[in-house]
């Protein structure tokens, strides 16, 4: 007699995720959880005016739903809730103690509908069938809880499917597998249809949300006096209330109703079927047709618990199960087609014998299906052995139901099956190999990237015409820059790129945002200018459609150079171990280098590795490089040793300024980089804050912009400018980091409206202040410089400003995670 | 004399809401004699009406939807309210359901049962159940028959209503079941019927007692739940776990447990064991002053009781499945879960159409009319009326929203119905 709800009043210890607390988290996590990826203080703030003149862009909450990536696959999961009868669903046609054991239940071969001489699906399944025919079903049959005495409670028995471990769970497998994917969207990544989140779509720090089945009702309205209550209810969850956990717990679950329903109203203006499974599915397959970014759809209906009275009941659910199939592929957008897997389970089988009330009791193993156009349609795992059961013998497993899992999450849901599943399990190899699926399958799964780096190559110049018309960008305009296929990045599988961006000759106040095209302008500011100057920041950019990233300018005119010095991809190329800051050069005192300053086109070769924490086999490092006293207007380049001197700047600046940048900079030979100074003489620092090294460290997980601080409208910190204390910021669970294995952050740092010249360091909280600087300002200037920092215990950074008081801004772009993978 | 802030507490988890009229008489009595006040249930002083507990098949889902509605507004109107309230834990207890019964009138007649028993004795219940025509169609007994036993009873009968899962073996499950053969009902009358015909009368093998017995289906019972026996205390402590969990918070320790399971074993007492657990200190605590979210039948009771409308005028029957709880069919045989599995996006919203429908739909002249009001004195009025308070700060921060840039944009009538609407919403309404 199971429904939507697996909980259990004697497993509620086992299975109660939510039943002693909100999940057992904390406010913190809480509010991430539901997809508030951002502190209390800043959401009285969402839906007003959120940034000043200078940066005034449109809103965009943290929760906005947003495209799946383009290498996700979507998993749609149709729970059996009662134990649904295998036997009968994959009937074994061929074995005659299938008919002795199950007298008039027993499906006759003739109405069978033969997959091969021994096996068939139950007769109501002519959709599934057809599927079949096309190669599109996988079926897995013997699954099952391993073992001599599996548990036929309902509910214990759904408590270890869902959990998918052994133990005590209180958490599910799909909820594991979310925690490790990182990000705040939380609220559009997983999703049950139906009034309760059940047990697998349950993390630690992720939990599925609830999309009713009937309906968006309140909530969803758009005039004036819905807008009014929605403000209203909103605000409930502006602050704790103090009241404990389940008051706050209501209040975030109710302001997350109110941003489901304005998101999701639209999907049900069209009529749905009546029939529970089809209905849910009909819903499923217009989630992912509107693209929120939803990976895993959970639909479910019963009641298979066929006691008695089976051959009706159970026929019923098998014509159920396939209207709701076709209903769902006929309402799949074309362009999902190849993008969706759906994938069936229950609590258990049932016994081969049937009882004298025309049913059958608990059982163990059972037949699953796993259907998509990237699916190797046939036959997988063992058909149980029928010979000499007895009245209550069951039959016996032959493939673990983890396995099941292994096979979707590693073959289609991106990888992480062992972390989910707390061990190694068969992978059944169901899928096709990526991008042989159907027409066009994108290979499903890279969540995680890795560094390559590369000899900096300048892909646009607007002053010479390189990837860009030649012209300065206006005011207010966008220009997209191939970033794909161009120098050493390769034309496919690139996730992030690291771009050197430099302003040149604006003629006023701006600044740069970069993003991803085919995506919502962000608020965040990449670079600042402040006119006459040339100004280099590092991006990290993730990349959009067509391998392309957009360069909006906000005012004046403006060239703009890109130099690209690596990429992230999937592979086994580099990933991040993140130092505290060590200084390794610096002129002026004769650290790394000679005690003198760099000539005119001269050369120091930096030795990087076994320097500051650098390894010896590092491959890339990354390192904030600063000039200061420079006697000319002049850059510097860095590269590779002994590679040829490319046609880049890392960091520019003007007579007297003291400038710094970050770098990243592949190692040369000995583990060396190579800097020139192009013009005058100038002292030369370099602080390193980590290296890319290939299979070891944290991998990168790229984010579309996101302002998680900015001191002068009080969002992550008071509204105040920032003195000599240093200021914590919450980086963790904020801006799409998650809450847990952040071992670094990557933000762009942005001081505006100093009062005197200074320079600010960024480094993790509890840990001694280093010397180093991450950005020199004059007073009254805006400069803004990409920032690498590790996190500290506390899951927070440091930003301190040495002089006088300064406003500060970061937009994180970025994070680097030991996550799954 | 009792603490006021207490007998609010009591009152919200026994008797639904605290109406001011109880909170002022039972806060002028001792602790001890205002429980007793709340356990003074009249016996037998309702009757179902007649129309619900008959058979009327053309009429089959009118009655469910009749006997949902007679049930809440009793919640709202009984004057002892724990008979309600203990009633529906039984329900979640000792499950049936519509899907699976299909005949209303036998979930009536269950109905009563639970409600003659609903403070009585748990061993008298436990039996009484087991031979309702409503359970033996839900958990298949009727056809429980010897040669080809049905285990679907037997299994929950220990699983869920007495000993909990890992206390009992398969081998036990298959005597239970051999047990409880031949005890069915009458396909006519719908009445309980033992059919020896269909009795398994052979040499049983129950729990390890020796020599075999020819047991009969409650002879099991009797044995699981006899006075200070190893089950009978697993059992109480499995019961005793529950109500902790149905009205102050969830996972109490052992040391609250065990000493109330320890005098429930030996008598069954259910008035006796409530009177104790209301006694106890930790009922008090602030872990049991924040320990519970409204089930939707106890937000909707709340409601309705506050805006004084009933059933006829709203129909929370057709609201509360949404909600995730029709109450005459739970989702499974193991009844509802507590707090986290209300609080959903789903859930959340249905309540919410609900709050926004119960100010709409009653008379304006209930609601309090805040229009002459300052933003903070409408506030104070509207929690004080509908039993919200203390609020909290954010809780006014939200109302306070609400009515200052409703009575901007459009002032008088709305300003009450609107703020009424997010009374009822608030997490103070939900959260008790």
């Amino acid at each position: 007699m199971l429904r939507h709800d697996i909980s259990t009043a004697q497993a509620v210890s086992a299975l109660s995720f939510s039943d002693t607390s909100p999940a057992g988290y904390d406010r913190r996590k809480f509010l991430q959880m539901i997809g508030m990826g951002i502190g209390g203080t800043a959401l009285g703030s969402v839906g007003g005016p959120l940034l000043d003149g200078l940066l005034s862009n449109q809103t965009r909450d943290a929760w906005a739903a947003g495209p799946i990536g383009p290498h996700d696959g979507v998993l749609v999961i149709v729970g059996m809730y009662g134990g649904n009868d295998g036997l009968n669903t994959v009937v074994p046609y061929s074995n005659g103690k299938y008919y002795d054991y199950r007298g008039n239940l027993a499906i006759p071969q003739n109405q069978v509908l033969q997959i091969d001489g021994n096996v068939g699906l139950h007769p109501n399944l002519t959709f599934l069938k057809s599927l079949y025919d096309n190669g599109q079903v996988a079926i897995v049959q013997g699954v099952g809880v391993l073992g001599p005495n599996p548990d036929l409670s309902h509910f214990s028995s759904m408590a270890t499917w869902m959990s998918g471990q052994a133990g005590s769970p209180t958490t599910g497998w799909v909820g594991r597998w979310a925690d490790g994917l990182g990000g705040a969207s939380d609220l559009f990544q997983t999703a049950t249809v139906g009034s309760a989140v059940p047990l697998h779509l349950v993390g630690a720090s992720k939990r599925g949300t609830a999309i009713p089945e009937e309906g968006v009702d309140f909530g969803g309205g758009t005039d004036p006096d819905d807008q009014r209550m929605n403000d209203a209810i909103r605000q409930f969850a502006a602050t704790s209330g103090g009241r404990g956990t389940w008051h706050d717990a209501v209040a975030m679950v109710e302001r997350g109703q109110i941003e489901v329903a304005q998101t999701v109203a639209p999907l049900f203006v069209d009529t749905l079927p009546d029939s529970e499974i089809s209905k849910k599915m009909t819903i499923a397959a217009r989630l992912i047709n509107a693209d929120l970014g939803l990976r895993v759809i959970d639909t479910s209906w019963g009641d298979f618990d066929t006691h008695a009275h089976q051959p009706y009941d159970h026929g019923q659910r098998m014509l159920e199960l396939d209207a709701a199939l076709a209903q769902f592929f006929s309402t799949l957008d074309g362009r999902f087609s190849s993008r969706v897997t759906v994938m069936t389970f229950s609590e258990f089988g049932r016994t081969p014998w049937s009882n004298d009330s025309a049913g059958t009791d608990h059982g163990t193993a059972n037949s699953h299906f796993v259907i998509g156009s990237s699916v190797r349609g046939g036959l997988y795992g063992q058909q149980p052995s029928l010979l000499n059961l007895r009245r209550w013998d069951r039959m016996q497993a032959t493939v673990d139901y983890r396995s099941l899992y292994a096979t979707v999450l590693d073959g289609w849901l991106g990888g992480g099956a062992s972390a989910v599943l707390g061990g190694n399990f068969e992978n059944l190899n169901i899928f096709n190999a990526p991008g042989t699926g159907g027409i066009g399958t994108p290979p499903p799964g890279v969540q995680f990237s890795d560094f390559v780096g590369i000899t900096p190559t300048r892909i646009m110049d607007t002053r010479s015409g390189i990837g860009s018309s030649r012209s300065p960008l206006a005011p207010s305009t966008t220009r997209s820059v191939q970033v794909t296929g161009q120098g050493g990045v390769p034309a496919t599988g690139v996730m992030a790129a690291v771009l050197n961006v430099t302003a040149v000759g604006a003629t006023g106040p701006s600044f740069f945002t970069i993003w991803p095209t085919g995506t919502s302008r962000p608020v965040a500011s990449s670079l600042n200018v402040a006119g006459g100057d040339v100004v280099p920041n590092l991006a990290i950019a993730m990349i959009g459609d067509s391998g392309r990233v957009n360069v909006f300018n906000s005012t004046g005119s403006v060239d703009c150079v890109v130099d690209v010095v690596g990429y992230f991809l999937d592979g086994s190329a580099g990933r991040y171990t993140s130092l505290t800051p060590e200084r390794i050069l610096d002129t002026r005192i004769g650290l790394g280098a000679a005690r003198a300053t760099v000539g005119p086109r001269a050369v120091i070769d930096l030795q990087v590795s076994g320097r500051g924490g650098v390894v010896d086999d590092a491959d890339s490092v990354v390192m904030n490089v600063t000039v200061t006293g420079p006697t000319e207007t002049s850059y510097i380049t860095v590269w590779p040793t002994g590679q040829p001197m490319p046609t880049a700047s890392n960091l520019n600046m003007i007579r007297s300024q003291t400038a710094p940048n970050l770098v990243v900079s592949k190692l040369g030979a000995g583990g060396k980089v190579s800097m020139l100074n192009d013009a005058g003489r100038t002292e030369l620092i370099a602080d390193v804050l980590g290296y890319f090294k290939a299979g070891v460290g944290a991998r990168l997980t790229p984010l579309a912009p996101q302002r998680i601080l900015d001191t002068r409208i009080g969002v992550g910190a008071p509204l105040s400018p920032v003195a000599q204390t240093p200021l914590a910021l919450a980086v963790v669970g904020q801006g799409g980091v998650p809450a847990g294995g952040v071992s670094a952050v990557i933000l762009n740092i942005t001081a505006v409206q100093g009062s005197s010249g200074t320079y600010v360091t960024v480094y993790p909280s509890g840990e001694a202040r280093p010397v180093a600087s991450n950005l020199n300002v004059d007073a009254g200037q805006i400069r803004a410089n990409l920032v690498i920092s590790k996190v500290g215990s506390n899951g927070a950074v440091e930003l301190f400003n040495d002089k006088g008081a300064v406003h500060l801004i970061a937009d994180v772009v970025g994070y680097f995670t030991d996550g799954i993978g | 004399m009792a603490d006021v802030a207490h007998i609010t507490h009591l009152l919200r988890r026994t008797e639904y809401v605290a109406k001011p009229d109880r909170v002022a008489y039972l806060a002028g009595l001792s602790l001890a004699a205002a429980i007793d006040d709340i356990l003074a249930v009249p016996s037998n002083d309702i009757v179902l009406p007649s129309s619900l507990t008959v058979r009327n098949v053309a009429q089959n889902q009118q009655q469910q939807a009749a006997l949902t509605q007679w049930w809440l507004d009793r919640m709202i109107e009984a004057p002892k309210p724990l008979a309600e309230k203990m009633t529906f834990f039984w329900h979640g207890h000792f499950v049936s359901g519509m899907t699976k019964v299909n005949e209303a009138f036998l979930l009536a007649r269950q109905n009563r049962l639970y409600r003659s028993h609903a403070l009585g004795n748990f061993h008298d219940l436990t039996q009484a159940m087991a031979l309702d025509p409503a359970m033996l169609l839900y958990l298949d007994n009727a056809d429980n028959e010897s040669g080809s036993p049905n285990q679907n009873f037997a299994r929950e009968l220990m699983e869920l209503f007495t000993l909990g899962v890992g206390n009992y073996t398969e081998a036990d499950v298959e005597a239970a079941a051999a047990a409880w053969t031949g005890y069915g009902i009458n396909r006519t009358t719908f009445a309980f019927e033992y059919h020896a015909d269909l009795h398994d009368d052979s040499l049983k093998l129950f729990m390890g007692v020796v020599p075999a017995a020819r047991w009969t289906g409650p002879q099991i019972i009797d044995h699981i739940l006899l006075p200070n026996s190893a089950t009978a205390l697993i059992t109480a402590k499995f019961v005793v776990t529950k109500l902790w969990e149905y009205f102050a918070y969830q996972s109490p320790s052992p040391a609250v447990v065990d000493p109330l399971a320890t005098g429930f074993a030996t008598d069954w007492n259910i008035k006796s064991l409530l009177k104790a657990l209301f006694m106890r200190s930790e009922f008090y605590s602030v872990s049991a002053l924040q320990g519970m979210v409204r089930n939707p039948v106890e937000w909707v009771v709340a409601v309705m009781y506050q805006l004084g409308v009933r059933s006829a005028q709203l129909t929370p029957d057709q609201h509360l499945a949404a909600m995730g709880q029709d109450p005459l069919d739970p989702p499974n045989v193991s009844g509802w879960r507590p707090n986290g599995y209300w609080v959903n996006t789903s859930t959340m919203g249905a309540r919410s159409t609900f709050a926004r429908n119960a100010a709409l739909v009653a008379p304006f002249s209930n609601l309090v009319n805040v229009s002459a009001m300052t933003i903070d004195g409408a506030i104070d009025a509207v929690c004080n009326r509908y039993d919200l308070q203390p609020i909290s700060a954010v809780t006014r921060s939200a109302m306070t929203v609400l009515v200052s840039s409703q009575r901007a944009a459009q002032p008088g009538t709305w300003e009450s119905l609107n703020l009424t609407t997010l009374a009822m919403i608030c997490p103070e309404m939900q959260a008790i």
